[in-house]
This record gives C-alpha cells, sequence and structure tokens, in this order.
C-alpha cells in the first residue's frame, strides 16, 4: 500500500461517531464494489477498535479518534488511532464488556498490531482480504 | 418509546427500540444499527421488561448492525430471564437482510445461547416457555 491513505478522519471519540465511521466505510464499499460479506466484516472489525477507544482512551475527558483507511478492490488496511492515555493490564481487566472486541478484530482480520503504552497512544492496524480466508466463509 | 403504525420501516434512519405485544410476550424490535450508542437505552429497556410478567422476544429483523456491546447487553438479559424462570429469544429471519448481525453472531458462536431463532412462532414459543437455569 501507498504511505498516503485513501481516507483519513478525525472524529471525536465520542458513541455517536462510530456509525459516521461505518458509514465512510460503507463509501469505500461503494466505490469498490466490495462484497456485502466484506464490508460486513470491515464495519465490525472497525466499528470494534473505534469502540475501544470511546471507551478507553480518554477516561471521563474528550479527545480525537483517528482513521486511516487504505481500500483496494479486496483489501481493507485500516489503522484506528488516539492520543489518550494508552492501555495497561489493568485498564484492560477493569473493562465491563465481554472483552470481545480484539477477538473479533483477529478473526476477521489478516494482521492485526496493537501498540500501546500506558500514558501514551494507542495504535491498532489491521488488514482484512476480501477472499474471507481469515475465518469462517466458505464458499461463494 | 414510538409505536411503529405498521408502515415501512427505513432500516438506514436513526436507530430506535419498537415495542409490539403478542399474546403477552412483549416482542422489543431493534431497528438500524445498534452500538455503544444505544446499548445503555437497550439495557435500561430489557432490565425492565424482564422483570414485568411474560416472555421477551428481541426481534433483529430490522437491525442492521450491531456490535459486542450490545450483545453483553442481550447476554446479560438472558441470564437475568433465566434466573428468574422468564421466556427469552433473539429473532432473526431468514430473509432479514444484515450480513453484520449474522456474522458477529456466527463468529461468537452465541445462536445457541439465546437462542437465536429464524421464525417468529418459533421466538413467540420460545419466550412463552420460560426456563429456569441454575
Amino acid at each position: 500500500m501507498s504511505t498516503r491513505a485513501d481516507l483519513e478522519l478525525t472524529l471525536p471519540a465520542r458513541a455517536d461517531s462510530l456509525t459516521v465511521v461505518r458509514q465512510a466505510l460503507a463509501g469505500l464499499a461503494e466505490a469498490l464494489s466490495w462484497s456485502e460479506d466484506f464490508l460486513a466484516d470491515a464495519k465490525i472489525a472497525v466499528s470494534e477498535a473505534c469502540a475501544n477507544v470511546v471507551i478507553h482512551a480518554y477516561g471521563d475527558g474528550e479527545g480525537p479518534l483517528h482513521m486511516l483507511a487504505w481500500a483496494r478492490q479486496d483489501t481493507l488496511e485500516c489503522v484506528i488511532a488516539d492520543e489518550g492515555r494508552g492501555m495497561d493490564p489493568k485498564t484492560a481487566a477493569r473493562s465491563t464488556g465481554l472483552g470481545l472486541g480484539l477477538p473479533l478484530m483477529s478473526a476477521l482480520s489478516h494482521e492485526v498490531e496493537v501498540k500501546s503504552e500506558p500514558g501514551g497512544h494507542t495504535r491498532v492496524r489491521m488488514v482484512l482480504h476480501q477472499d474471507g480466508a481469515a475465518e469462517g466463509r466458505g464458499g461463494a | 418509546m414510538r409505536s411503529d403504525p405498521g408502515g415501512t420501516v427505513d432500516v438506514n434512519a436513526d436507530p430506535r427500540l419498537i415495542e409490539s405485544s403478542d399474546d403477552g410476550v412483549v416482542v422489543l424490535s431493534l431497528v438500524g444499527e445498534h452500538d455503544i450508542k444505544t446499548a445503555p437505552q437497550l439495557e435500561q429497556r430489557l432490565r425492565a421488561l424482564v422483570e414485568t410478567d411474560g416472555g421477551v422476544v428481541v426481534d433483529l429483523g430490522r437491525t442492521t448492525f450491531l456490535d459486542s456491546a450490545i450483545l453483553k447487553v442481550l447476554l446479560d438479559a438472558v441470564q437475568e430471564a433465566r434466573r428468574r424462570g422468564k421466556g427469552f429469544s433473539v429473532l432473526l429471519p431468514d430473509d432479514a437482510q444484515n450480513p453484520a448481525v449474522r456474522r458477529i453472531f456466527e463468529l461468537t458462536e452465541l445462536v445457541p445461547v439465546f437462542p437465536v431463532l429464524a421464525s417468529r412462532e418459533q421466538a413467540l414459543e420460545e419466550a412463552r416457555g420460560g426456563r429456569q437455569e441454575p
């Protein structure tokens, strides 16, 4: 992928930003003729990463959520980044959710990288392929 | 909570919850995209419904997206329903056009847990049944 992203969004890290992210993915899907299934996978994986930013990055404060996407007809590379307080094991342990975000991203992606340190920013990079070989999808 | 007059529902509109009743069972339809934004409202509504008489069906036929936060709300609700011996089921019709909803249930293997049923009649019957679990 070239270094310049095909799509860059900066949104407030709030719950109502997730629908904007998913609409942006739908726009890419239409432009690139992605299958419905590939768009579904992309929406789930990216939305979970963004939800983690909304829930964990800034505590009770506010801050930005950055999304960068490099999109081709059968590949999506997406980076979700924040400027927040970073993740540490204690923060993760306090989570009241199901903890399914990262497992879902991993199941749907060929690659997932998470870079985060306490006090630092968090960056999640994922690569999805439309052949669906990541998990579960058989046949046409 | 707005009542649904039964006309065409635009699933691309703002997400909302629509309730109806079917012979003592409350059918709660999640319309549109549901995620961390709508999870608190859903949690509040399900908690109230599970505390009252009659079973609950969560209808995902017009849900175009749901995330793991919504799954958690549904799991908490079904666990509470079981604890109280109340009926609970999730309806996901085969002809519903929502690949993202099917996909997240498929990946998380949660279909048998609620259970997720394809027919409204099955879902209502399951919700009327009620079963106690330890």
